[in-house]
């Protein structure tokens, strides 16, 4: 009898046990619809990067690109790609939220204008139109952009035209917009035949900055699911890199309505801006916009980097 | 005496507000408590009023074009055959079409100025004054009618001295409930392209993470909305005072 009840124990015990290694969850909140930007993210997942480390991630798109990081700060998903420039202003809003990785280490944002009117420079902005959309620290940079020319904010109307970007300038709606992605509002204009030229940031007088970064929750940093991701997204990154063509076949596997002239080009475009050392971190980088921020008013103080961005272990 | 029931609904309105966000924790990013907000609002108080200014306009405006839309084709409908098979379809259409997909439409027509946000508000305006309207001049006593025929009065005179004054009513419910939805039309005309107004203002401190300035404005907006709500329904009451009021809950 005695050995007849261990037996049945045993067995139930063997039976509960479940899988020897179950994948961990993750959940990632993009800053946008599915695009070439979220390449590395999209190999990594056709490429069992993933799955390799055990981890299973799902990628949710966003209404509202401001919804990610607070979601994150408030602990329903895992990790959000954000915007540099937004984490310091969520950082002063007090979101509890730390830069784990860079997906896109060099700003794309741009001011665009048509290619054949009558803009050729910063200073020919006065008293124009100029489009933006998510909000936020557009008129920061511009301000910046225009006292290089001894402009300001009030020689320009700033119009929130939300994502019609490319739209608004292109019926001439509005003279110039700001928030337009070089890698993608260029080739949406050029492909519907009214070019445009771009006025790049960095350029301009705006320090540099990581466009897309990582993000997670304060109390998430010890984790070692973190470091497993950004491991993963960096053998993709590689993998984009030595086989362009390949990657972006991959890319288009769980994307197929992204297989349009477009993003062809926008992936082209894009690929020499990804992060090729996505856990790498410039703390000098942060500390000198978070400088920038705080001289035009968008921030108040400048807490140390080590606060708010870290390479995880 | 009047106002002291709605302003023991409001404080506890703000009761409950305070009550989640300190029984349950909720993040001041995701929900401020209604003291920060307060305090934004009244450090911002003059930059809130100019932007409120703008949606109010926008919204006076697209009520008064909504309305008068309204009735004109109301009466159209009502007087022409041809007219109401035509109009009645597109009509129901100009309200299946979510303002979302309409309102970038608009902006590119009509620029980025107060022209589509009144145009906005219009289109949503536009079918609750017109359906109320509609019916209230459908739906007039027969018996009425009967003796006003038999006295010998031309439609024009049935129309001036019976229908009108019997539709009346139909059409005030008709515009308290187009009062009531207005704002909506006006701000999300706003979210789709603007600089200035309180949807503009509620954009952009989403987008510098400002959420205690971005409820501020939502707050002044609740409180236009309800003002404009009451009073246009003062004014009905005001101007059919003729018309007897019953409590169903009473009875006789």
């Amino acid at each position: 009898m005695k050995r007849f009840l261990i037996s049945l124990l045993s067995a139930g015990m063997i039976l509960a046990a479940g899988p020897a290694s179950a994948a961990e969850k993750l959940t990632v909140l993009l800053d946008w619809f599915v695009n070439p930007d979220h390449g590395p993210l999209f190999v990594a997942r056709e490429r069992g990067e993933f799955a390799k480390r055990g981890l299973e991630v799902k990628f949710i798109a966003p209404a509202d690109p401001n919804d990610p990081p607070k979601l994150v700060a408030a602990g329903k998903a895992d990790i959000a790609v954000s915007y540099q420039p937004q984490l310091h202003l969520q950082i002063a809003a007090g979101l509890p939220l730390t830069r784990i990785g860079t997906l896109v280490a060099t700003p794309l944002n741009s001011v665009v204008v048509l290619a054949d009117g009558p803009i050729k420079s910063i200073a020919d902005l006065k008293g124009r139109k100029i489009g933006f959309s998510v909000g936020g620290f557009e008129d920061a940079l511009l301000g910046a952009m225009l006292a290089r020319h001894g402009l300001s904010l009030k020689d320009v109307t700033l119009i929130n035209v939300n994502f019609s970007l490319s739209p608004s300038l292109m019926s001439g709606q509005v003279d110039a917009v700001i928030g337009a992605f070089r890698n993608f509002e260029l080739n949406q204009m050029d492909i519907n035949g009214r070019p445009g030229r771009a006025f790049y940031l960095e350029e301009e007088g705006i320090p540099a900055y990581d466009e897309l970064i990582l993000v997670a929750k304060n109390d998430r940093l010890g984790d070692p699911k973190l470091r497993a991701f950004i491991d993963a997204i960096e053998a993709a990154t590689q993998y984009m890199i030595n086989h362009p063509d390949d990657a972006w076949k991959l890319f288009l596997k769980g994307n197929k309505d992204l297989d349009d002239e477009l993003n062809r080009r926008a992936w082209r475009d894009t690929l020499p801006r990804f992060a090729l050392r996505p856990g790498a971190l410039d703390k000098s980088r942060y500390a000198r916009f978070a400088t920038f921020l705080k001289a035009q008013g968008m921030i108040e103080t400048t807490p140390p980097v080590a606060s708010y961005a870290v390479e995880i272990k | 005496m009047k106002f002291l029931r709605p302003l023991i609904v409001f404080a506890g309105l703000l009761a409950v507000w305070q009550a989640v966000v300190s029984v349950f924790g909720v993040a001041p990013f995701i929900l401020p408590a209604p003291l920060d907000v307060l305090t934004t609002a009244i450090a911002r108080a003059d930059v809130l009023a100019g932007h409120a200014k703008i949606t109010i306009l926008e919204i006076f405006l697209g009520l008064l074009f909504g309305t008068a839309f309204g009735t004109v084709s109301a009466l159209t409908m009502a007087y022409f055959r041809t007219a109401r098979a035509w109009l009645l379809p597109v009509l129901v259409i100009s309200q299946a079409i979510p303002v979302f997909a309409l309102a970038p439409i608009l902006v590119l027509w009509f620029g980025y100025g107060l022209a589509p946000k009144v145009v906005m508000a219009t289109l949503i305006i536009y079918f609750p004054v017109t359906a109320a309207f509609y019916d209230g001049l459908r739906r007039t006593e027969t018996g009425w009618l009967d003796l006003a025929q038999s006295m010998g009065a031309s439609k024009w005179a049935m129309l001036r001295h019976i229908r009108l004054p019997a539709a009346m009513p139909a059409f005030a419910s008709g515009l308290r409930v187009a009062a009531a939805v207005a704002p909506i039309g006006a701000v999300v005309g706003e979210w789709v392209g603007s600089s200035a107004g309180l949807g503009y203002y509620m954009l952009l401190m989403n987008g510098r993470v400002q959420t205690d300035a971005m409820f501020a404005a939502l707050f002044v907006l609740a409180i236009a909305a309800t003002a404009i709500y009451f009073t246009i329904d003062a004014l009905l009451r005001h101007a059919l005072s003729w018309q007897p009021e019953t409590d169903p809950a009473r009875t006789f």
